[in-house]
């Protein structure tokens, strides 16, 4: 019972890590990002070639991942430079399914579909730790950068292009810079969930990167609140635990468990969508959101 | 012949595509609603159609029953889903959430009713026989060609003789004006996503009878009609089914230098660079940023 409570705190900080970085990505930036699993997979094979090859250190892995991930988020930002709106949420629908395939077919590096397996258990100066501790610091360091930013001239810089990116170009804001590092720094932080991720489960393969990670991932910044600093882990909470709480309701027949748990999903987001577009812990009285 | 065999098969798969295409880039430019579920409405068309034709109803009536299934699709999703959430906010991306949400909870059902994994039919249509040495082609190549004519003909007649036709277009152009001149710009949005949708139905069929369909067969469809969409210009429904037709004779005839599994990730390439490059695609106006 430990364990499956401590497996599945960890994966809740783990997305409450993606959900985060992607919030700040559309909260603040307004940059509707569905490819967000692609930099969570980069992460991921990057963390755990890291430690099958050099060394299972944890900080080591972490920091070639976001490294990894942050730079391979120009992908990203050349579009989201180019066009907004339908434009930019196609493009990154495109990088989704570009990288998936490269995902599974660049065999030397990701191990296609049978993944990297056998990833040893992270240590630190020779000594095993658990993911749970270090998923939870990066947890916190990243949501308290992310409150420094969003009150500092770095986060009001990026509300204002948001809003208004002409009135933030003509008023002397650096519009191209601030989204490509608002870019990076995001991805550089699903890079970091990914690596977590791969120490944790010492088992990578590309099921876990589909664009259905993606859109699950944006669907709890969506149920937590955009723009909000605690609504996306509310969110992570809550997608993550709901399929435990289906596994309690004897009635739905096994093989029908994961379906049932997409439908509810699905209609979760449309339902929110439809009645409380700003999710759980936004704000209500704000009306509109910043699209 | 193994060139020449790929490229027919692309210009079949993607005189489909090219359907599909133009329902999307209908709804989009007179509603500007991108309307991700679209592919539901395929997934659902096939499906119904599949049911029919096990259940040995009159093809006809299946048929039939297809359409009719992917229109109430449509208008439904503009009533139930668009409309409420245009109502208080308009978002697009709100908009593009609450349509993903559906197509979410469509594909699993169709998942949970109809069975996982690829379900086709077998008609005397689907038979390939060899017409050049070494060269295959089954009756429904010319019927998927025929249908995907008859279909744009019917169309552009449609938008450019008749007073709906003629309104549709202006509501593309200005919701507004059209407004001003008593129209009702909520019941040309019905009459968008009903054509739109009706548009999906003849490929979804023609989809089951060749290449067979599964549940997720949507997200394909949406994919496809949606970059279509761009690369052939928002606004220009010709765009878009030439694009889809490109894309789909894209796909296959990668097929002659690269595996099965980069075929996908071709057109999205094509898509990538087209939104990099030339945002308005082939034949759109110039986008705001």
């Amino acid at each position: 019972m430990i364990a499956y409570f401590s497996n599945l705190a960890t994966l809740v900080a783990i997305f409450g890590i993606l959900a985060v970085t992607l919030n700040f990505m559309v909260g603040f930036a307004g940059i509707f990002s569905v490819a967000h699993a692609v930099f969570f997979g980069l992460g991921a094979y990057a963390g755990a070639q890291i430690a099958l090859t050099v060394a299972p250190n944890p900080f080591l892995a972490c920091a070639v991942a976001a490294l990894i991930a942050g730079v391979l988020s120009l992908c990203l930002a050349l579009p989201a430079l180019r066009v907004r709106g339908e434009y930019f949420v196609a493009a990154s629908l495109g990088l989704q399914m570009v990288a998936l395939t490269l995902f599974s077919e660049v065999k030397s590096l990701t191990g296609g579909i049978g993944g990297l397996t056998n990833i040893p258990r992270p240590q630190i100066f020779g000594m095993e730790v658990g993911v749970l501790p270090l998923a939870l610091l990066a947890l916190g360091l990243l949501l308290w950068a992310i409150h420094a930013m969003a009150n500092g001239s770095f986060g009001r810089t990026l509300k204002a292009i948001r809003d208004a990116e002409s009135a933030a170009e003509a008023m002397g804001k650096p519009v191209a810079v601030a989204k490509a590092l608002a870019v990076a720094f995001a991805c550089a932080g699903a890079g970091v969930a990914g690596a977590l991720f791969a120490l944790h489960m010492s088992f990578v393969n590309v099921e876990s990167f589909t664009l259905d990670q993606s859109v699950l991932v944006m669907a709890m910044v969506i149920v937590g609140g955009t723009g909000t600093l605690f609504g996306p882990l509310v969110g992570a909470v809550l997608l993550l635990s709901l399929p435990s709480a289906l596994s309690f309701l004897t009635f739905i027949p096994p093989t029908e468990v994961g379906s049932v748990q997409q439908i509810i999903y699905g209609l979760a987001m449309t339902l929110l969508m439809v009645f409380r577009p700003a999710g759980l812990l936004g704000d209500q009285n704000k009306g509109k959101s910043h699209a | 012949m193994l060139f020449v065999q790929l490229l027919l098969g692309g210009v079949q798969n993607g005189a489909l595509y090219a359907l599909t295409a133009a329902g999307f880039a209908l709804i989009f430019g007179a509603t500007k609603v991108f309307h991700v579920a679209h592919g539901s409405a395929f997934t659902l068309a096939g499906y119904v159609f599949l049911y029919g034709w096990t259940h040995n109803w009159n093809s006809l009536l299946s048929s039939l029953a297809a359409v009719a299934v992917a229109v109430a699709f449509g208008v439904g999703m503009e009533r139930l889903v668009y409309r409420p959430i245009q109502r208080h906010e308009g978002s697009f991306f709100t908009v593009f959430v609450a349509a993903f949400g559906v197509s979410i909870v469509v594909q699993n059902l169709v998942g949970v009713f109809a069975g996982r994994g690829f379900a086709s039919i077998d008609t005397p249509l689907s038979n390939a026989s060899e017409v050049l040495p070494e060269l295959f082609l089954a009756d429904v190549f010319w019927v998927a060609i025929l249908v995907a004519l008859v279909m744009f003909v019917a169309l552009t007649l449609f938008l450019s003789r008749t007073n709906a036709g003629v309104a549709l277009r202006a509501l593309a152009q200005n919701p507004d004006l059209l407004r001003a001149y008593g129209l009702s710009s909520s019941r040309l949005s019905m009459l968008a996503f009903a054509l739109g949708s009706a548009l999906v139905a003849p490929a979804a069929i023609l989809t089951a009878m060749t290449t067979g369909l599964n549940e997720a067969v949507g997200n394909h469809v949406m994919l496809l009609s949606m970059a279509s969409t761009i690369v052939g210009g928002v606004g220009s429904l010709r765009g878009a089914a030439l694009a889809g037709l490109l894309l789909g004779v894209a796909e296959s005839v990668v097929l002659v230098f690269l595996e099965t599994q980069w075929a996908s990730a071709a057109s999205f390439l094509v898509l990538f660079g087209f939104i990099l490059f030339k945002p308005s695609g082939m034949f759109g106006a110039a986008v705001a940023k």
